[in-house]
């Protein structure tokens, strides 16, 4: 029986199937990156254009969000952090091109973004506090709290998972029964909605990222910080 | 449900991709142009800030200039308002002293002029002096005759009332202008009796010369300061004439 959460298989390489959703997913990758190059290759810093004048402004509220969530410079995480956030959006928004299901209607892209956070809280966390300091967080406030702890860390991610799969599957079903239901033009409000919940998924995927990696840097329960500047200045190089 | 792992795979690689990629062709460009905007916006404000501090050590400078050329006018002020007293203290004594010496030299020339017109003046009363002796000495007569010819004329040319009139007067005398000796005391009785005439005979030196025949109404004046007298008197007249 044909589920409609698995993929559907595009080609196949010798033993590796790639899925459609890898295929989309390269779409979208080219699309963005295609975008980014032709919006970067031609800045001025006296005279912004508007689509410059957009990344300016995503990116800088971005490093404001950082900045007000993790102490030190936001430039170590402005990369990840803003990768996140566009590819969830134009990955949510992809379901508008017809023929088209957005790759995170799909578990497995989830779940890769969700590991990628997982190991990024992992590999920040021992960077800035030390392999110990990052397991003695673990035993805060107590050590008692250790199993809960150690539940937390894989529970929030499987949660940050399955919220953006659920929220995304769910538009594209809305949609897909409204289409063979009703007609074509019928779904077009149902996309609209589809479009706002895209970009709030995006936004809280983002966030929820930023928050669950800043509490692994500050070994904090992921509550922001009350001072959002530290001595740290580890600026990434541009 | 399924759960593909090799999609999960690729997925999360293309996940790292696009995280480079995007690192590399937005994040990064992106970042680096925010920080040269905000430093040229700091560079300019740098600069603005230098400017500002330039215009205002300008601005302090031109005031500083302003008070000392201020004060360089009113020291040359004072310096000239002293430079000009003094000039007119100096113009004023040399004023004073050049009327000084113009009335010095008006003086002298007014002396030279009345010394030069007082003698010019001695000049001319000697000049008429001169003529006048000259004129009446030309007049008269040789020797006490022809002085007794002239009165005795002259008393016949009178009018005959005031003739008598003067012959009857009182104190009827003839004037000689001095104490007349016998021969002379001849001559004139003998030149006057003819008209009936005799009368003392009376000495006057102021008549110079001639002999005149006197009385209290009247007198027949025939001397040589009568003739004296006449000719200046017409002299003058002539001079107050012209």
């Amino acid at each position: 029986m044909e589920t409609p959460f698995a993929s559907a298989p595009a080609f196949a390489l010798g033993p590796l199937v790639v899925s459609w959703t890898v295929v989309t997913t390269w779409g979208v990758m080219a699309a963005l990156t295609l975008a980014a190059w032709l919006v970067t290759r031609r800045m001025d810093s006296a005279a912004p254009g508007r689509a410059q004048a957009v990344l300016e402004l995503l990116v800088g509220t971005l490093e404001s969000e950082i900045r007000a969530t993790i102490p030190g410079d936001p430039a170590r995480f402005r990369a990840l952090i803003g990768t996140l956030l566009v590819f969830v959006l134009a990955a949510n928004w992809s379901s508008l091109v017809p023929g088209v299901e957005p790759p995170t209607a799909h578990l497995e892209t989830d779940a890769a973004l969700a590991a990628l956070v997982f190991a990024a809280g992992i590999y920040w966390g021992i960077r800035s506090q030390g392999l110990g300091g990052w397991l003695a967080s673990f035993a805060r406030p107590s050590w008692v709290m250790i199993p809960l702890n150690l539940v937390e860390q894989v529970t929030r991610h499987f949660s940050l998972m399955v919220r953006l799969f659920g929220n995304v599957l769910s538009g594209v079903f809305v949609i897909g029964i409204v289409l063979s239901l009703a007609g074509l033009l019928v779904p077009i409000p149902l996309m609209a909605l589809d479009l706002l919940t895209g970009a709030v998924q995006a936004y809280i995927f983002a966030t929820l990222a930023l928050v669950f990696i800043g509490s692994a840097v500050t070994g904090e329960s992921g509550e922001p910080p009350d001072n959002p500047d530290s001595s740290s200045d580890t600026r990434e190089s541009a | 449900m399924s759960f593909d792992w090799a999609t999960f795979a690729l997925q999360l690689v293309n996940v790292l991709i696009l995280l480079a990629l995007l690192r590399h062709f937005l994040f990064r460009p992106v970042a680096a142009i925010i920080a040269r905007r905000q430093a040229e916006s700091a560079a300019a404000v740098e600069a603005a800030t230098r400017a500002r501090a330039e215009a205002e050590a300008a601005q302090a400078a031109a005031r500083a200039e302003a008070e000392a050329s201020a004060t360089a006018r009113q020291a040359l002020l004072d310096k000239a308002q002293a430079e000009a007293a003094k000039a007119r203290v100096d113009l004023l004594e040399q004023a004073r002293a050049e009327a000084a010496q113009i009335i010095a030299e008006g003086r002298t020339a007014l002396a030279s002029e009345a010394a030069a017109s007082a003698r010019a003046q001695t000049r001319a009363a000697c000049d008429l002096a001169l003529a006048i002796v000259t004129r009446a000495l030309s007049a008269q007569p040789d020797g006490l005759d022809g002085y007794a010819a002239r009165l005795a004329q002259a008393i016949t040319a009178m009018d005959p009332v005031e003739r008598a009139a003067l012959l009857a007067a009182p104190n009827l005398r003839i004037v000689l202008p001095h104490e007349p000796s016998d021969a002379e005391r001849g001559t004139v009785s003998a030149a006057l009796a003819p008209l009936g005439i005799d009368a003392p005979l009376v000495a006057d030196p102021s008549l110079v010369a001639g002999i005149e025949l006197q009385s209290d109404s009247g007198a027949v004046l025939n001397s040589l300061r009568h003739d004296i007298q006449t000719i200046a008197e017409a002299l003058d007249d002539g001079r107050q004439t012209r």
